[in-house]
């Protein structure tokens, strides 16, 4: 059990330097990396689950969020691209034309 | 836990502080590439073999490359010159770890009323193989195997057309419906 449970203590861990990482980091690059990282502690706790549980739903699971992760990444960095043709920055403080 | 699985634990977690505090958005790639690389070894530890191997060719290979491409050409200065401060991180730590310290406890209550031997029986029980998965996605999952097909291909078609350097014309051109009068 405590082998488990560690494994989701990890998994919340990564998931918390993810998330504050995508709060304090200005470059969108590196957000966007760090949106990657939360995606994988998640993928953690699901083949954690999957151990737990002894069947293979929760390995399907994650290999469904890796397909959905590899389009978002193509989708996700075009993004980035197109932004930086038309602001020169890929800083998030610049893009800041929606804000009222 | 077993040895390695503190070993992947301590680089995942000591990469990952990487890839955030990491002035220079080129060193978070290459922290991320190592991170990825510890998760492969965990999902190899839990015995999820085929989510291993995928972890290293789709996230450590071919997600990464693109990242580092585009930093590559987007040609980016670090960050050094701009101060983040000391407060903010600090705080921004803070909250994370409050939030973990909230959620924790909650988990594993969760799993007070499992008693130690069922879990050591499913403990080797699920392989992670090929066979296993392939299995699995080609028999209960296959629709949703087909429709992240359809998801890959929106994927592409969508990538190509946002760094497309012409602009697209939606809508009536000179010389169509809208241009005559």
């Amino acid at each position: 059990m405590s082998s488990i449970v560690t494994y989701i203590g990890l998994s919340l861990v990564l998931f918390a330097i993810g998330a504050v990482g995508v709060c304090i980091r200005r470059n969108a690059i590196v957000v966007f990396m760090c949106i990657e990282m939360m995606l994988n502690a998640v993928n953690l706790a699901f083949v954690a689950f999957s151990k737990l549980q002894g069947n293979l739903d929760g390995q399907v699971a994650v290999f469904f969020v890796m397909v959905i992760a590899a389009a978002e990444s193509a989708i996700g960095l075009a993004v980035i691209i197109s932004v930086f043709r038309s602001l020169v920055s890929v800083e998030t403080s610049d893009a800041a034309q929606l804000k009222w | 836990m077993t040895f390695m699985g503190f070993v992947f634990s301590a680089i995942a977690l000591a990469a990952a502080l990487g890839v955030v505090f990491n002035r220079n958005p080129l060193y978070s790639a290459f922290s991320l590439i190592v991170q990825l690389l510890a998760m492969a070894g965990l999902y190899s530890v839990l015995g999820a073999h085929f989510l291993a191997v995928t972890q290293v060719v789709v996230y450590a290979g071919a997600i990464m490359v693109l990242v580092l491409f585009v930093l590559m050409l987007l040609n980016l200065k670090s960050e050094s010159g701009r101060k983040l401060g000391i407060v903010k991180p600090l705080v921004a730590l803070g909250v994370g770890f409050s939030v973990v310290a909230t959620v924790f406890p909650a988990v594993v209550a969760q799993f007070k009323d499992i008693s130690l031997m069922t879990l050591q029986e499913n403990l080797w029980k699920s392989e992670g193989g090929v066979k296993a998965i392939g299995q699995e996605i080609y028999g209960r999952y296959i629709v949703q195997f087909e429709l992240s097909s359809l998801v890959l291909l929106i994927g592409i078609v969508g990538a190509i057309m946002l760094s497309k350097r012409k602009r697209i014309v939606i809508g009536p051109r000179e010389g169509g419906l809208g241009g005559k009068q």
